[in-house]
């Protein structure tokens, strides 16, 4: 995909030029610079001007998961403050056809603002196209159409920050293994940008900022319904394996029931999104050295935002990027909070 | 003693037919009207009943609708075709990929390539099935795994833009004299497919395979070709489906296809075919498909979330099968 080349070349070129940490670090797939999220806010003359006037909005997301209801609800609430009704929430199942129906149904009913994150660049150009010529307010999550432009055809992306989530990633699990030995690396094998970048940022910030730490095995997982196998494959071809990233929460579980299942108590895993399971292990200090997590409520939250700011006619961020955090056993009910806007789970909890 | 002409068999008539306790084979129009009736209602304030929503309607479910077309010849030979949504996947590309090679031939290239690949399939799965005896829901079910597996690694996962405008017009995104082309594909595609289902001997030839294979083979009907060649045509509906989606989205993509297998099931059985053979309605397919497409679209019209959307169309789909095969046991 031109696209996603495009923005981890990008990407990667403005790490090797800015090594301080921020946001200079990540640019939009067009070289956008990155506005944080904390700057897209709705004014008391914003929620004036809105109230009242019967605008709706849909949400058309991709799948669905604890991410998405977190970020539904940030969106939720902040279209609930300006008086705005959501009136149609849909799931494509990661079907590009679903998604393109999903637009067209959503557009009976009338929607002014419509959140979604369109699953490639080549399919979704088509489907959104009918959105744009009706004048309804688009804004991405993470992903862009093929050839739209900002102002004309949408009103921003926001993202998590895709490289920063990778190489936090990266961060944790050296420290975890002091710095040296191998790791494996299991990575998402589907065209899905978000993974895809993300896995790709742990990679590189092993290879460049981890001269002692080598990647000896890779895999790639589409269904995460076969980490075990695929897992425990990986450790007996490399028992010696010092950390093993797993490219999302889900995989992760079937990591660890195949560490379980080894008896491997030493080997560190890392992983992406916040999950019961998983953090329950991190806490009581078993293989889970770190979860890497976005805050999923504040991207909901600055999409509707920045959807309603362009309703009213406002300018708006081409790129809008909201922080990447790092959650260890030491963390945990405060990263809970700051990502999902919620307690953590009371299994995690209790076990502190 | 000559044997048989046909082993059609004869139409009951008109009077016979409406007297007859066989009232389960119109459960699907009551319950598509009841679904519709219900929607005009609860949603006529909501966009319901625009006519872009209605026609949106049978765009969408336009290539579930070719599908079921091609299961409906399948089932009623009393074989199964589970490799059709994969069948839709590396039909669309290599219909794309034909296209990107061939730019100057762009239309007869993505034809050629896209129901080139269906009915390669369809050979596949028909000549296993037609002439090494084995069972097709075993064979379709490898197929299905086969060329989704093809399908990913023919373009490496990336999906192909499909932009010659004669395809895409022609092909899922124009319009005829104001009709979208998706909807005359439809009503051709049904039309052509009712016509040959139920007034030619083929048809009735298939339907005899599925009722009983060793009395039409008595008969004289080669039910070897006959297996064959409804996989053929199902391969080959599957392709036009692929072809008709890449023209709908201007591209084409691995995961074309993937998640209709169900909802081409559903449509098929809740329109009165049988999944054991010797009785089918296309015409039935057709409103099961309408009416399933109509469902997801008033149900999220009515902004339930996600979840509830499955929970109340799993229910309905539910009572529609339990209420219309229930007659079948007795």
């Amino acid at each position: 995909m031109k696209t996603t080349t495009k923005l981890a070349t990008a990407l990667l070129a403005a790490t090797l030029l800015h090594p301080a940490a921020g946001f200079a670090q990540t640019v939009g797939p067009n070289g956008e610079s990155a506005t944080p999220s904390s700057d897209v806010v709705l004014s008391d003359e914003d929620i004036a001007a809105l109230s009242g006037q019967g605008y709706k909005a849909a949400l058309l997301w991709h799948t669905s998961s604890d991410f998405i209801n977190a970020v539904s609800a940030g969106a939720n609430d902040e279209f609930a403050r300006a008086g705005v009704d959501v009136v149609v929430t849909t799931d494509a199942g990661f079907d590009a056809a679903k998604q393109r129906s999903d637009i067209e149904t959503a557009l009976s009913a009338g929607p002014n603002v419509i959140l979604s994150l369109p699953l490639d660049p080549v399919t979704s150009a088509a489907a959104f196209r009918e959105a744009v010529e009706s004048d309804v307010e688009l804004v991405f999550l993470s992903n862009l159409p093929a050839d739209y432009v900002h102002g004309t055809d949408y009103a921003a992306i926001v993202t998590d920050d895709l490289f920063q989530m990778g190489k936090q990633a990266a961060d944790v699990l050296a420290e975890a293994i002091g710095g040296e030995g191998e790791v494996g690396y299991i990575f998402h094998d589907a065209s899905y940008y978000v993974t895809n970048q993300r896995d790709q940022a742990f990679k590189t910030t092993i290879e460049t900022d981890y001269p002692d730490i080598s990647i000896v095995a890779e895999q790639g997982i589409s269904d995460p319904a076969r980490a075990e196998e695929l897992a425990s494959a990986m450790l007996l071809q490399n028992p010696e394996l010092d950390g093993i990233y797993v490219t999302w929460a889900e995989p992760a579980d079937g990591v660890l029931a195949a560490l379980r299942g080894a008896g491997n108590t030493e080997t560190k895993i890392v992983t992406l999104d916040l999950s019961e399971p998983v953090a329950l292990d991190m806490v009581r200090g078993g293989n889970v050295a770190g979860i890497v997590a976005d805050e999923a409520y504040e991207l909901g939250r600055a999409m509707a935002a920045v959807g309603l700011k362009a309703l009213l006619d406002q300018e708006t961020p081409a790129f809008v990027v909201a922080p990447a955090l790092t959650v260890t056993a030491d963390n945990v009910a405060e990263g809970w909070q700051q990502s999902l806007r919620r307690d953590a789970p009371a299994s995690v909890l209790a076990a502190q | 003693m000559t044997a048989p002409q046909s082993a059609a068999p004869t139409t009951p008539s008109l009077l016979a037919r409406l007297s007859g306790a066989n009232l389960q084979q119109y459960v699907v129009y009551v319950g598509f009207l009841a679904i519709f009736l219900f929607f005009a209602v609860v949603l006529r304030d909501s966009g319901f009943l625009t006519q872009r929503n209605l026609i949106n309607i049978i765009l969408q479910t336009a290539p579930v609708t070719i599908m079921a077309i091609g299961l409906v010849f399948a089932l009623s030979a009393g074989e199964i075709d589970l490799s059709i949504g994969s069948t839709v996947a590396v039909s669309a590309l290599g219909g794309a990929m034909a296209m990107a090679a061939f730019p100057q031939a762009a239309l007869l290239a993505g034809i050629g390539a896209g129901l080139g690949m269906g009915l390669l399939v369809g050979l596949v799965n028909g000549a296993l099935v037609a002439y090494l005896r084995l069972p097709s829901f075993l064979v379709t079910l490898a197929t299905m795994g086969l060329f989704a597996g093809v399908a990913r690694s023919l373009t490496q996962l990336r999906s192909i833009p499909v932009t010659d405008p004669v395809f895409t017009g022609l092909f899922g995104s124009g319009n005829l004299f104001g009709i979208p082309s998706l909807v005359i594909w439809t009503i051709a595609a049904v039309a052509i497919g009712h016509f040959i289902f139920r007034q030619t001997k083929y048809g009735a030839h298939v339907l005899a395979t599925g009722d009983n294979a060793r009395a039409a083979m008595v008969t004289g009907i080669k039910v070897p070709r006959v297996r064959l060649s409804v996989f053929l045509i199902s391969g080959a509906m599957a392709g036009l489906a692929g072809l008709l989606y890449s023209g709908r989205l201007q591209a084409a993509k691995y995961t074309l296809g993937e998640t209709d297998l169900m909802t081409v099931i559903a449509a098929v059985i809740v329109g009165g075919t049988l999944l054991n053979g010797g009785k089918g309605s296309i015409i039935g397919a057709l409103v099961g498909s309408l009416m399933m497409g109509m469902l997801n679209n008033g149900l999220i019209l009515m902004g339930l979330s996600v979840s509830d959307q499955m929970i109340v169309r799993g229910l309905i789909i539910l009572i529609a099968v339990a209420v219309s095969l229930r007659e079948t046991s007795r």
